[in-house]
């Protein structure tokens, strides 16, 4: 399929509607409705919309994955391109599953971050994408236009200090944000940071859900070599009682999941994915990951592995820890 | 300020070709030729800059199939950053300010 036509939908997306993929406009924040979270502050959890467009970003996938390299992608070319769009908007069907499962991660990571006594606000209808495959694709004057956008609503909600949930999120808003975006001096903090800093020093929760059951973890690009983010997860993993294993490649060498281009060709994306699960189903059949688009991209190739987000796991502890 | 085009040129400039980041990039093992790892998308990114002819598909495809997941820097002697050339050559391509008119289209081996 036409690499061009592909960025074009996503652009034309994000700026028409603020997501890059057609998707209801409170995906963002539905998720956070049971909870009643407090939507006044200055440290406000910022959740970049990332997991709750992997359900929207699966189906996606699977439709260019049929149509790659087929005739109708070429025909697909040569199409009008608000045409283009319209059909992705009727064809990208979420399974209700995975639209759960997203929620349920955010829901463990906002009881995580409560449970740490760590006091938030959340920005609801103002918890914005960040633009980052607008950026990394290169369409620049798009996303400064985004970006341009989701700071003038921060600085609207009176953000201070933001509490991050990916990898993705945070290094745009770290790093990027305040490169391109005027006057951009928020404080940029990821969750796996804030409950490592919490834990230190916290004696083991007694008794213990885990009693050192053994997981692999996968480290994201962007957190191993980006962000310097590969003790904290693994610190608050054995806090639980897990034994954390090592795949071959991990930490600052970790190896890609194939994720970043799975929009661009399914087909290459696919291949990779299998060889870095095959490496991680080496050391144990319970992977942990820590980004959406790590999840989605293993997810998609699984057979008999168990792909879960850390989150998940330590929010079973939290549980576990609270009924004791 | 130099601007985008000097950036990734001088970036591409301090490559040493001693293909050290070959054997991390994920991509060039499944990518139909050398231009799907990070030696080859250098090379290919000096040629694109120097817009001294139209550009192939394959070209495109080489810049567009990194995973920009920074494994190559790592392993680089002089940490030459591949991803921000690939980044600074999408712009370049998506404003029309290379000389390629072909679509792009990722080739994948086998």
């Amino acid at each position: 399929m036409d690499i061009n036509s592909i960025l074009h939908i996503i652009a034309e997306n994000t700026l028409r509607t603020g997501l890059p993929l057609p998707a209801p406009r409170d995906i963002a924040y539905h998720w956070a409705k049971p909870l009643n979270l407090p939507r006044s502050g200055s440290m406000f959890l910022y959740t970049g919309v990332m997991y709750q467009l992997m359900p929207y970003i699966k189906s996606f996938v699977a439709i260019l994955e049929r149509f790659e390299d087929s005739r109708l992608a070429k025909a697909l070319r040569l199409a009008a391109s608000p045409k283009l769009t319209g059909l992705a908007r009727a064809a990208i069907k979420p399974e209700r599953d995975e639209i759960e499962l997203a929620e349920s991660i955010l829901t463990s990571i906002a009881r995580l971050l409560a449970r740490a006594g760590i006091n938030y606000a959340y920005l609801y209808e103002d918890d914005m994408y960040t633009g980052v495959i607008l950026y990394d694709m290169g369409l620049e004057e798009a996303f400064q236009e985004h970006a341009a956008r989701v700071y003038e609503r921060l600085r609207r909600r009176g953000a201070k200090k933001l509490i991050t949930v990916d990898p993705h999120t945070t290094y745009m808003l770290r790093h990027v944000y305040p490169k391109y975006v005027d006057g951009f001096d928020i404080e940029v903090v990821n969750y796996l940071e804030l409950l490592d800093e919490a834990l230190a020093g916290r004696a083991q929760p007694a008794p213990r859900l885990w009693s050192g059951e053994r997981v692999v973890v996968h480290d994201p690009c962007l957190y191993a070599r980006a962000l310097k983010l590969v003790k904290q997860p693994r610190r608050l993993l054995e806090h639980a009682g897990l034994t954390v294993l090592e795949p071959r490649r991990s930490g600052r060498m970790t190896y890609c999941c194939g994720g970043p281009i799975e929009a661009l060709s399914p087909r290459l994306a696919g291949r990779i994915a299998s060889t870095r699960l095959r490496e991680l189903r080496e050391k144990a059949p319970v992977i942990v990951t820590m980004c959406p688009i790590c999840f989605v991209s293993f997810s998609r190739v699984a057979k008999n592995e168990t792909i879960v987000d850390i989150s998940i796991i330590l929010s079973k502890t939290l549980r576990q820890d609270e009924e004791a | 300020m130099a601007s985008l085009r000097e950036a990734a040129l001088l970036e591409a400039q301090r490559c040493l070709y001693c293909g050290f980041c070959e054997a991390v990039c994920p991509t060039l093992l499944y990518g139909a030729h050398r231009g799907y790892g990070p030696r080859g998308r250098v090379s290919i990114a000096l040629q694109l800059l120097a817009g001294k002819a139209p550009v192939s598909e394959e070209a495109l495809a080489s810049i567009y199939s990194c995973l920009m997941c920074r494994a190559c820097t790592t392993k680089c002697p002089v940490s030459v950053n591949v991803a921000e050339i690939v980044r600074i050559i999408r712009i370049l391509h998506n404003r029309g300010e290379l000389l390629a008119k072909s679509p792009v289209r990722i080739a994948v081996r086998g």
